[in-house]
């Protein structure tokens, strides 16, 4: 399958907000990250292609199936975990995973509970006692333990502490290791995803900014650091974000290879230097040019 | 059992045993007027049961579950057909039991299962008005609809102990009219409440099909 979802001009409109012609492409073995500002569209574009909400225009298939024929098939392939997970409040996590398990057909019930031991989230507990980190892995350990061929996370690693972040990271690695399934995640830059994702969309009220594989971008985003007065003023007009400090100055640029020839006298004598980009840059970047 | 309907025919079974303990036994021993009064209960429990079951319902965490929202519908709308056919049986097996000692006759089958079919509909429509305008709006509606038919009930069933002319509903004109043939009315108005229960499943499917998910 060349393919593990595809979403086509995805549209959503509600009172003070517009998802507007929003194209997803997912491959076997990847991980894809969504990324944007608060209010970008990444939640409702995560709902939309895990069939939590629907899309007043536009197609979703996952497994090359449509929801509205085959939505149980489908759903029994997506593990889903929602940006604040909607479980029943009175009932306790061992109650959840009881109600869940006789919908899916490859429930691991052995799984389910390695996973609370691993995560320390107790069975016995209310849903309504247990912490917004604890609610998200409790959500996790039932999107991994139905045998999910393709897992759709609405800011996964929010709520957790740096040890369980690195922890889901490294699972979420593993998962697409086999280079059979897939990992959806929508997320603020800075919290670690943005390390693992390989194929980056970048949103912004509503509209997808850039799509791109992440390496391919990041040798495209550098940090040109040079001596005041070092490059011509329209190699520095040329950059963005544009920092100025004593007898120094940063800018960056999203063409790196188009400014290369023309740094290289500066870099030669030493009045520049290059320095990697990171996601977040070239997202303030973006989203403060558009 | 299915974990959907399992957990809302807790609320469906508790209000029919309470119906059949605390309302049932007098339509087994009082006079008739009981047959005129005890079914009015009836939409009472089922809308009660409702919105009861609903309360706390997490259609948000059945969206994750691969079950569709047709089949949430549908189980829903079972649920609801089940018990209003268990209210219905119990009182008109009820009634064919005092049948031959005059307490009951043709007319209150088919009153029975007039109320009967109206408490399906009311229930169905409860069920809808929670998906389309939320829980807390359709309970303020329904409560203040139920009490005020509570209270016509309560007048009613006083009127019929003091006032010789007051108007028993199982004699009125439209019942006796079916009661002349009363098992054709029965299967013919447990038709027709059925096929509106259907037409409001299929409303019901529409509009969760298009709702957001915690709706």
């Amino acid at each position: 399958m060349d393919t593990i979802l595809e979403a086509r001009n995805l549209t959503k409109q509600y009172e003070d907000f517009s998802l507007s012609g929003v194209s997803v492409e997912v491959r076997p073995g990847s991980i894809v990250g969504f990324f944007g500002p608060n209010g970008a569209g990444k939640s409702t574009l995560i709902k939309i292609l895990a069939h939590q909400a629907p899309a007043q225009a536009g197609s979703v298939r996952v497994f090359g199936l449509s929801y509205e024929d085959r939505e149980r098939e489908i759903k029994n392939r997506v593990g889903y975990v929602a940006q604040e997970p909607p479980f029943y409040a009175d009932k306790t996590v061992q109650w959840t995973a009881r109600f869940a398990a006789p919908y899916f057909a490859r429930w691991d019930g052995a799984g389910f509970y390695g996973l609370l031991e691993e995560f320390r989230v107790n069975p016995l507990k209310k849903v309504k006692h247990l912490s917004g980190g604890q609610k998200k892995l409790l959500s996790l350990a039932l999107a991994l333990s139905h045998g999910a061929d393709l897992l759709v996370l609405d800011e996964p690693t929010a709520g957790l502490d740096v040890v369980y972040r690195r922890a889901l990271l490294e699972r979420l690695r593993a998962f697409v290791a086999d280079g059979e399934r897939s990992v959806i995640a929508a997320s603020h830059v800075t919290d670690g995803l943005d390390q693992i994702a390989e194929d980056v969309y970048i949103m912004n009220e509503g509209r997808l900014v850039m799509h791109e594989d992440k390496d391919e971008l990041l040798s495209k985003w550098k940090w040109i650091h040079f001596r005041d007065g070092a490059l011509a003023p329209a190699i520095v007009d040329r950059l963005s974000n544009v920092q100025r400090q004593p007898f120094a100055v940063s800018g960056l640029t999203g063409d790196f290879a188009g400014l290369r020839q023309a740094l290289e006298g500066a870099l030669a004598a030493g009045d520049a230097k290059v320095q990697n980009a990171k996601l977040e840059d070239i997202l303030v970047s973006l989203i403060k040019g558009a | 059992m299915d974990p959907i309907v399992r957990r809302s025919s807790f609320f469906y079974l508790s209000t029919l045993v309470i119906f059949s303990a605390v309302l049932g036994k007098y339509l087994g021993v009082d006079p008739w007027p009981a047959f005129e009064v005890i079914p009015l209960f009836m939409p009472v429990y089922l809308a009660a049961a409702v919105l009861s079951s609903e309360r706390g319902e997490s259609y948000g965490f059945l969206r994750m579950l691969p079950v569709s929202d047709r089949a949430i519908v549908r189980r829903k709308f079972g649920l609801i057909l089940g018990a209003a056919a268990a209210y219905w049986l119990f009182m008109m097996l009820v009634a064919l039991a005092r049948w031959n000692s005059g307490v009951s006759g043709p007319s209150t089958l088919v009153y029975v299962t007039l109320v009967c079919g109206c408490g399906l509909v009311l229930a169905a429509c409860c069920q809808v008005g929670i998906w389309r305008f939320g829980l807390p709006l359709t309970t303020g509606v329904t409560a203040a609809f139920l009490a005020v038919s509570l209270v016509m009930a309560i007048v009613h069933m006083v009127g019929l102990r003091r006032r010789a002319d007051w108007p028993v509903l199982t004699q009125l004109a439209g019942v006796q009219w079916l009661a002349g043939a009363p098992w054709l009315s029965v299967v013919a108005l447990a038709g027709l409440s059925v096929a509106v229960l259907w037409g409001l499943m299929r409303l019901g499917i529409r509009m969760k099909v298009s709702s957001e998910a915690y709706l």
